[in-house]
């Protein structure tokens, strides 16, 4: 044991995001297991759900297509309805753009695959508080989310029935908690509050007239806010 | 193939293209001036535009979770002190109130 080589920077890093995703993971097991119910549900079997976990991987978004198998909808209606709520995506990953700067393209496919809400929000919550995380921190978090998620959906499929649902136990505001407490690190100071006022008026309009659908409100008020930051520019 | 499969391929294909569009668009875009201001806060209002759906997509309850759960977050800046005021505030207020 003596001679065991030192651990590296890219390991260190792989580890401590790895380890300090455990808390908002317990959140996504939580809903892995309802999940798995949904599932029992839409026909779908066991092997369809851990494959969906692994390759889908984006939970809210797969809930959303199989309550619309549930419901009788056709395929492209499921997919459609699930897509939509993953557009928020998009700006997820355009938002960390230096974390995959300069990588293999291998690094870039893996690492986009591997960006959930979760582990974004806990990088930028890192960073705020002047940690150098980047790259590897993502990796390790989007991993042990990905186990989690594949190892809960599959045991809800099986045991989900006999268990409360998560809204019963107050775990839908777990991640609601979550964010507040990321947004919370994330306050730089005075010139974030147009940009963040912008951001809620816009969904609060969105959602209270009705005119766009939670997904599109989303992320119609994540680019709003953007929008007025860069009209405004400060360097 | 089964209309599951088929679900599933096709949820698989748009979601891992979205994520890397936004990757490669994040690329394309200038690191300097008004687009790098803009992309810079994007993160803070996709957050505040994150918690304000979930919050506004309930009611007086989780409002006033909310609040709670931002009080704790002010005065801790704890993420999971943060997650168990929040989680306890909406159970109380769901079964109390």
């Amino acid at each position: 044991m003596a001679t065991s080589t030192p651990i590296t920077a890219p390991q260190k890093e792989f580890l401590s995001g790895a380890v300090e995703i455990i808390p908002l993971a317990l959140g996504v097991a939580i809903y892995g297991l309802a999940f798995g119910l949904l599932a029992s549900q839409a026909s779908m079997d066991g092997l369809q759900v851990g494959v969906m976990g692994g390759i889908v991987f984006a939970g809210a978004s797969q809930i959303v297509a199989a309550e619309r198998l549930v419901a009788g909808a056709g395929a492209f209606i499921a997919i459609v309805a699930g897509a939509a709520l993953n557009l928020r995506l998009l700006l997820i990953t355009a938002s960390i753009r230096d974390i995959y700067a300069g990588r293999p393209f291998w690094q870039v496919v893996l690492g986009a695959h591997l960006t959930t809400d979760e582990n974004w929000a806990l990088i930028l919550s890192k960073r705020s508080t002047g940690r150098q995380v980047g790259y590897w921190y993502l990796i390790g978090g989007g991993l042990t989310l990905a186990v989690v998620w594949i190892v809960a959906t599959v045991a809800g499929f099986y045991v989900a029935h006999t268990l409360p649902e998560p809204r019963a136990l107050g775990m839908d505001f777990a991640f609601t908690a979550a964010f507040i407490a990321i947004a919370r690190t994330m306050w730089k100071g005075a010139h974030d509050l147009a940009p963040w006022i912008t951001s809620f008026a816009v969904v609060a309009l969105s959602i209270g007239t009705g005119v766009l659908d939670v997904s599109f409100a989303m992320v119609l008020g994540g680019i709003s806010g953007a929008a007025v930051a860069g009209v405004l520019h400060h360097e | 193939m089964s209309k599951v499969w088929l679900v599933i391929l096709g949820l698989t294909a748009a979601t891992f293209a979205i994520r890397l569009s936004g990757v490669l668009l994040g690329q394309r875009l200038p690191q300097h001036g008004r687009w790098a201001s803009a992309l810079r806060a994007l993160p803070g209002s996709l957050i505040v535009a994150l918690v304000s759906v979930s919050l506004l997509s309930g009611g007086p309850r989780e409002w006033a979770a909310g609040g709670f759960a931002a009080i704790a977050a002010v005065l801790t800046r704890s993420l999971l002190f943060t997650m168990g005021v929040g989680i306890v505030a909406i159970w109380v207020f769901r079964h109390y109130f």
